[in-house]
């Protein structure tokens, strides 16, 4: 599947108490926006935020009713920290129920912003919510969502044509992309979703092996308010603690704000992105009696992985999830894993504790890699894992953590402390610790690697709202690695560094500069030791709004890449982005015109683009040239939308585009992409 | 080894000479141009300019662990009407390898809200076998109070940059740093410098102090060039203050830092 187009999107539908019409309403696509630019302080692409923006959507139609909140529901809503929770749900118990969302303001660690975006997702009703499910209301109030995405690159990639003495493409399959995703919904309690994908290059109906899409993924979950609080079978999700044992889908880690360093689990939940390998596959539920919860937990599922030459040892699991040429047709569904275990909280008001046991079984074992760096990599094919996690809310201070142990392996810790000094001021101190051979296939606990292993680090944060136009935000995080790593041979450190600050100047004018510098050590070229690598960025963006159908956004980017003592290497990039919303219209779409000039691979930089509904693209900007794009939604009726991308880079000076399959003869890469979507 | 060591050490040390920050300084990432204390003397004079009763202290800084290398310092301040003096003494070094300090300071407060000062340091170096040389050198230092929560101030250092006449090599480096301190609240301050030396790179540095009770404080910070981390806590009792800071270095480890203060 191509990573470089994850869904992610928004849309306010009208609200359903007001029957007049106010159509296409994408100043939702700027909220997720712009909590995914909070979440991360790097938005990579290879990831998928579909997940987020779903649930995001879900909640912007049913918003949380803040007098029945759960501090699950609250931490769905993943920009808020702990300690708001908290408070929130505090708020209730002592001053009685909310009357009104702007109640908000009086809690102590809300911050204009913080409040900005959850009014976006949060309501207030006095009398109960009605309980009551017959089978009747159950298809009477259900909500059906189905979606279509096509879309395709427009020159021909090398992959797609037979070379002169071969036999046939490389690709077995044609250039469409496909995605269709069904979701079903009833108040919260009852869903099923479904999503089948065919990404560029696969078969699609058209082998005899090939019956249909390449990836199929669904569940029926189930939750409820007595002893059965969730059930689920299918593809789920499972996330604990800190994350070090077991955090499946989507994790954050270092961004540009205090929300996402300390982790706030959801336990189970069903998986609804097209990630294809992040996942648990079978059947899970949580129980819960008094205080203590119960999540039994059991999974088999396929995954892709290249065998050694005799096929009887893993070399490397594959987590592309692409199966476009033979060879990576012939890795599909290689190997087989079995994971069954169970997790047990502890939940008080302000006090929660977790104990996570696992087992990880293969059908075929891990093999050593020949190299030194992988000396203490996962061998055999069985795998313990077992983690304790906590945290515990004193005051205006939270405290957080986890250790875990890997059988046969080493052992991981996390500790931290989140801490609102004042109401405009909040510190974050967080300390980890991670053993070289310490073993698990689902951790994204806090690292500079994408898994928590072989490291120990200290990272350091600080939230300041200056006044009710200025903040700042800046966090220093220094890392050690005990052992070697790839491309670094020797035992190594480094540090990262980032400072931002936004200025409100009123509703329409928003402006803010950001700057980051991450230094470590890697193989020096010209000798046998370590060299430095400083990377430098540095960002100024500024978004306004001219009426209320027309806003801009400016962005001028500059990265500044260093290895050793050679000389620097720069990379720019400027765009300028037009954003129509009309208030009642069908029609709505966004522009984007942005010249970007990087001397090299290193010095290459990512740039959040504007999509269709629930696709998300974060793509490098890479050489010299113009990048343009045009996005446009159309509402036919209430309830059907169509959506309509078309892009266009265009390189200078340069006669090929893309390398090895993706080779594109020619200085352009076009893509264009097509979006139906009927809600009944 | 240790060699190339201490010549590391001394290449670190001989820029931030000049700023020698105290205890609590230190812990906030070495910050402090507009920071108003005792330990100002050695860091931005303009800082002792509200002193209303007459200060001692004394403080020692160990280098990265390190048993030999060490510093000394003791500073006292007077207020007398709208004028302050102060007087300051420091010494770095081993025995192979020291540099002492000894300076006298004028501060006085304008209208309330303006601080100047200035500060004359008379040096001395000695390097075993190499022999020994002295200087005199020049501080000036600014603070002003924008509102009761908001204070900047900027320090120069050795402007006129004198140098040692006989150990060539040696300077007495000439820099200028700017600061800010923020009250958030009267339990929280942050302050935060950019510190540029003559022929040598910029550093920013950033520091908060968090009171926790009447008595106690604890402090963090960072810098950035080179990348430190700091932290340390300070204990009041009556007229006793007690300041404990360490720096962390990635390659060098850690230096604590300990002083001691009495009101008269």
């Amino acid at each position: 599947m191509n990573f470089n187009c994850k869904y992610l999107g928004f849309i306010l539908f009208l609200l359903s108490i007001n029957p007049q019409i106010t159509y296409a309403q994408d100043d939702d696509t700027d909220i997720i926006e712009k909590i995914l630019d909070i979440l991360s302080s790097e938005l990579g692409e290879d990831q998928d935020y579909s997940d987020i923006a779903e649930r995001l959507t879900y909640y912007r139609k049913h918003p949380i009713d803040l007098n029945n909140a759960t501090k699950d529901q609250l931490k769905e809503l993943i920009f808020l920290s702990p300690i708001q929770i908290n408070e929130i749900l505090n708020h209730s118990l002592e001053h009685g129920p909310f009357l009104d969302v702007f109640e908000l303001q009086s809690i102590r660690s809300l911050d204009i912003e913080s409040i900005n975006l959850l009014i976006k997702f949060v309501k207030v009703t006095l009398p109960p919510p009605f309980k009551d499910m017959k089978f009747k209301k159950l298809v009477q109030k259900a909500d059906h969502d189905l979606m279509i995405r096509m879309g395709k690159i427009l020159e021909r990639q090398a992959g797609f044509s037979k070379l002169a003495n071969a036999k046939e493409a490389n690709y077995q399959g044609s250039a469409w992309r496909i995605l269709t995703r069904y979701r079903y919904s009833f108040s919260n309690t009852l869903a099923a979703s479904l999503n089948m994908e065919k990404d560029a290059g696969e078969q699609f109906f058209d082998s005899t092996k090939n019956k249909g899409f390449d990836f199929y993924s669904g569940n029926i979950s189930f939750r409820g308010s007595g002893i059965v609080k969730k059930l689920l079978i299918g593809d789920y999700a499972l996330q604990f603690g800190q994350g070090l044992v077991m955090w499946s889908g989507l994790g954050f880690g270092k961004g540009a704000g205090i929300s996402t360093i300390a982790k706030q689990d959801f336990g189970l939940k069903p998986y609804s992105s097209v990630n294809e390998s992040m996942f648990l596959r079978g059947a899970s539920g949580t129980f819960k009696f008094r205080k203590l919860s119960f999540t039994p937990f059991f999974s088999k599922k396929n995954l892709d992985a290249s065998l050694t030459d005799q096929g009887k040892e893993v070399s490397t699991i594959n987590i592309s999830g692409l199966h476009r040429t033979k060879s990576e047709i012939v890795n599909k569904s290689q190997l087989l894993s079995t994971i069954y275990g169970a997790h047990i909280q502890f939940n008080s008001k302000s006090l929660n504790i977790g104990f996570t046991s696992f087992q990880t079984q293969f059908s075929l074992p891990f093999s050593i890699g020949k190299s030194l760096y992988e000396q203490y990599d996962f061998r055999g094919n069985l795998l313990m894992n077992l983690g304790f996690n906590y945290d515990y809310n004193y005051r205006n201070t939270y405290f957080f953590g986890e250790v875990a142990h890997s059988k046969n392996g080493g052992s991981a810790f996390i500790n931290g402390i989140m801490s609102s000094l004042s109401p405009r001021v909040s510190l974050v101190l967080m300390h980890r610790r991670y053993a070289k051979n310490y073993h698990s296939f689902f951790n994204q606990s806090v690292s500079e690697a994408s898994n928590a292993v072989n490291e120990s680090g200290f990272y350091s944060a600080l939230s300041l709202k200056l006044d009710s136009k200025w903040d700042l935000f800046t966090y220093s995080d220094f890392f050690r690695f005990p052992w070697l790593k790839f491309r670094v041979n020797a035992p190594s450190a480094g540090y990262e560094i980032f400072t931002q600050i936004n200025y409100r100047m009123n509703k329409k004018l928003n402006l803010s500069s950001r700057f980051k510098q991450q230094v470590r050590e890697e193989n020096s070229e010209a000798n046998s030791g370590l060299e430095t690598v400083d990377k430098q960025n540095y960002r100024i963006e500024i978004i306004y709004s001219i009426n209320d159908r027309f806003s801009f956004r400016n962005r001028a980017e500059m990265v500044r890449y260093q290895k050793g003592n050679s000389k620097f290497e720069l990379g720019f990039l400027n765009y300028q982005d037009i954003i129509y919303k009309p208030m009642s219209s069908r029609l709505s779409g966004n522009i984007r015109f942005g010249i970007f000039d990087t001397e090299s691979f290193n010095s290459r930089i990512y740039a959040y683009e504007n999509d269709v509904l629930y696709s998300y693209s974060v793509p490098a900007y890479q050489g010299k040239g113009v990048r343009f794009y045009v996005n446009a939604r159309y509402t036919l009726i209430r309830g059907f939308d169509l959506w309509l991308r078309y892009s266009l880079t265009s390189y200078y000076d340069q006669k090929i585009v893309g390398s090895g399959d993706d080779e594109i003869n020619g200085n352009k890469r076009s893509d264009v992409r097509m979006q139906i979507r009927y809600q009944f | 080894m240790k060699y190339i060591c201490l010549i590391f050490i001394f290449f670190q040390t001989e820029l931030i000479a000049q700023i020698s920050p105290g205890p609590r300084s230190l812990s906030m990432g070495s910050a402090g141009v507009a920071l108003k204390e005792i330990w100002s003397l050695q860091h931005n004079s303009a800082g002792i300019a509200e002193i209303r009763r007459p200060i001692f202290a004394v403080g020692y800084e160990r280098h990265f662990s390190d048993q030999d290398l060490s510093t000394q310092k003791a500073v006292f301040a007077i207020p007398y009407k709208q004028h302050v003096f102060g007087l300051s003494i420091h010494r770095y070094g081993i025995n192979e390898y020291s540099d002492q300090t000894a300076g006298i300071a004028y501060s006085r407060n304008f209208s309330g809200a303006l601080a100047l000062s200035i500060m004359l340091n008379y040096h001395q170096l000695s390097i075993h076998k190499y022999g020994e040389s002295s200087a005199l050198s020049m501080n000036v230092g600014m603070q002003y109070r924008i509102n009761d929560k908001f204070l900047i101030g900027t320090h120069i250092s050795n402007p006129s940059n004198s140098k040692f006449q006989d150990l060539l090599g040696s300077t007495i480096p000439l820099s200028l740093s700017f600061g800010v301190a923020f009250e958030f609240s009267d339990k929280v301050l942050i302050i935060s410098d950019i510190h540029k030396v003559l022929n040598a790179t910029i550093d920013t540095k950033l520091g908060l102090e968090y009171r926790l009770i009447k008595w106690f404080a604890l402090r963090g910070g960072m810098s950035a060039n080179p990348f430190k981390q700091y932290a340390g806590f300070g204990l009041q009792y009556h007229r006793f203050a007690l300041d404990v800071a360490s720096s962390s270095h990635p390659n060098l480890g850690y230096s604590p830092n300990l002083a001691f203060s009495y009101e008269f």
